[in-house]
């Protein structure tokens, strides 16, 4: 295995996926090195939450590969391929919204970090810190006592990122995480995905529509189109690409 | 003047910390319950028993309601079984009575594991009419094999009613035995197990994403909570001294989820509740009243307008469930 091998985090390769008579993804070949931050933008219906479910597990590719830090998906469940290291958060945030803020957070660390079997309640008592620290992180250690229902959507999204990154991913898969929040509240919220990313070395691939949040995250950015990888490259790049603009303004004269 | 060990206390927010039992309110209904046994009539001693066992059947299944996200139309059938798992090994067997007692909730058990293996590869409204299936399967087969578990005209005589005791000596036994399983219920859901309970009920897309099985965890609560009611159908057994098919009939699954539904749904206290109100009606009502079922229709619609939280609980739920969430 050469370096630059050894250095990709997630690889994909001719991977297809249809509903009925609606190709959703047409043959997707992508790679993402380790640490990068990777945007994927395209119109809608290009693809790009299909490629996130495939590559969580939720949905099975009819065809392609997918390799996670070299080791290669196969039809595995969604809690599976959480366990090999992808963790994902779900364009409606995703949280268990009868449960306090508290109790969401524990369940991240519990299930990782805890037998889901046991009985004992030391186990519990003994995460309370660390669920602490994480709610400090994500600025809700206010809210801890909050049932899920009662909190805000900017600080569910929060919730949900802070619950991710609880069970410790390498690959952290993110579909709109700004997505319905205030102008303010998304650059809060990506600024604290890109610290805690950079921190722990995460791999970073997300779906965005806000453009501005886009150029300021992203170190890669992947332009889809009908279920294909249209272009690819640095913000600069995609800024100056010619078919880029058509696609996003429409076709020109 | 503030120490530093209150600086600490308030900087952590205080939270919650449910995971101990209230020893105090334990003990002191227990307390309560072996005085209403040892004074009152034996008419209500009888009322008393049959409330604690279907206090036990109902909490069971509102591990699966409440909290598992999994509804069972079919429950009795686990109730049931302990009734007959007592009874066949003892009449058919020959096994002496404790073995029949440890065989009935054992036999519900089995039973669990074997029909939530199946049901759980549904979900939602498919499931719970397939755990539907299963209680009218089981059903038939009570009813109709005749050599075997004595058809329409059930077991009687492998064991005396009530062990042979007095009354409110058997009621005793009865509250030890359903004290001691309901905080072992409490035990569950206040665990790290019934924390993923919990989450695989309210959200299975994102207990999957954390790396949770939906089905394996449902699968072990099913087991839990057959397991529970088979406790339950074994005192209702020991407590007539018999075993019929209505044990495993779809009217004691109707009564069950009744109680959860009067207790409210997504409380632990729910099944008691429920029992407690319920039995309370039946025996009241029926007393004074022919046309009783009417009445307690009557009061279960004001108890549902009334107080909606449980049953607006439930029909959210429902309605979620036949939506569906986004799951695989």
């Amino acid at each position: 295995m050469n370096a630059e091998v050894a250095n990709v985090a997630l690889s994909v390769r001719g991977l297809r996926k249809s509903f009925g008579d609606f190709v959703a993804l047409d043959g997707v070949d992508m790679s993402v090195n380790r640490g990068e931050v990777r945007a994927v933008i395209g119109p809608n219906g290009a693809g790009k939450t299909t490629l996130i479910n495939v590559l969580s597990g939720h949905y099975v590719a009819d065809a392609g590969d997918v390799h996670v830090e070299g080791k290669r998906l196969k039809r595995q469940y969604p809690h599976q391929v959480s366990r090999l290291g992808v963790g994902r958060t779900f364009q409606i945030s995703s949280t268990f919204r009868r449960m306090t803020v508290y109790d969401n957070m524990l369940c991240a660390h519990n299930s990782r970090r805890g037998n889901w079997l046991s009985l004992k309640v030391s186990q519990l008592r003994n995460l309370r810190d660390l669920v602490m620290r994480d709610l400090e992180t994500i600025s809700l250690d206010h809210l801890a006592t909050q049932v899920v229902d009662d909190i805000s959507h900017g600080d569910r999204k929060r919730l949900e990122f802070g619950m991710v990154l609880a069970t410790q991913p390498q690959l952290l898969l993110l579909d709109e995480p700004t997505a319905g929040m205030g102008l303010s509240e998304r650059h809060e919220l990506i600024d604290l995905v890109l610290d805690v990313s950079r921190e722990r070395g995460l791999t970073l691939l997300f779906v965005e529509h806000d453009i501005d949040v886009v150029f300021k995250a992203a170190e890669q950015i992947t332009v889809m189109a009908l279920g294909k990888v249209f272009a690819e490259g640095t913000p600069a790049e995609i800024a100056q690409n010619s078919d880029v603009q058509e696609i996003y303004l429409g076709k020109k004269a | 003047m503030v120490t530093p060990k209150d600086e600490i206390a308030m900087a952590v927010p205080r939270v919650r910390d449910p995971y101990d039992i209230n020893w105090l309110l334990t003990v002191g209904i227990m307390i309560i319950m072996s005085a209403l046994l040892l004074i009152s009539p034996t008419l209500v001693v009888f009322a008393l028993i049959e409330i604690m066992i279907f206090a036990l059947y109902a909490s069971a299944l509102n591990l699966l309601l409440s909290y598992s996200g999994f509804v069972s139309f079919g429950h009795a059938v686990y109730f049931g079984l302990g009734s007959y798992g007592l009874a066949i090994t003892m009449a058919n067997f020959g096994w002496p009575m404790w073995a029949g007692i440890v065989s009935g909730p054992l036999v519900s058990a089995f039973f669990g594991l074997l029909y939530g293996a199946l049901c759980i590869q549904l979900t939602k409204i498919y499931a719970a009419m397939l755990t539907l299936a299963c209680a009218e399967l089981t059903f038939a087969v009570v009813f109709q094999w005749f050599e075997f578990t004595g058809g329409d005209s059930g077991i009687s005589g492998h064991v005396p009613a009530m062990l042979g005791f007095a009354p409110e000596h058997f009621g005793l036994i009865v509250l030890v035995v359903v004290a001691i399983s309901i905080i072992f219920l409490w035990r569950v859901i206040h665990s790290p197990l019934g924390l993923t309970i919990k989450a695989v009920g309210q959200n299975p897309g994102r207990a999957a994403a954390m790396g949770h099985s939906r089905k394996h965890v449902q699968l072990v609560a099913f087991v839990i909570s057959a397991f529970l009611s088979g406790i339950a159908g074994t005192l209702f057994g020991l407590f007539h001294g018999n075993v019929f098919p209505d044990y495993v009939g779809v009217l004691f699954t109707i009564d069950g989820l009744v109680m959860v539904l009067l207790g409210g749904l997504y409380s632990f206290g729910a099944g008691i509740y429920g029992a407690i109100v319920y039995k309370i009606l039946d025996n009241l009502v029926a007393h004074y009243f022919q046309y009783w079922q009417l009445v307690i229709g009557v009061i279960l619609i004001i108890v549902v307008l009334v107080s909606p939280s449980g049953v607006s609980g439930l029909i959210n739920k429902i309605i979620g469930r036949i939506r569906g969430s986004d799951e695989r």
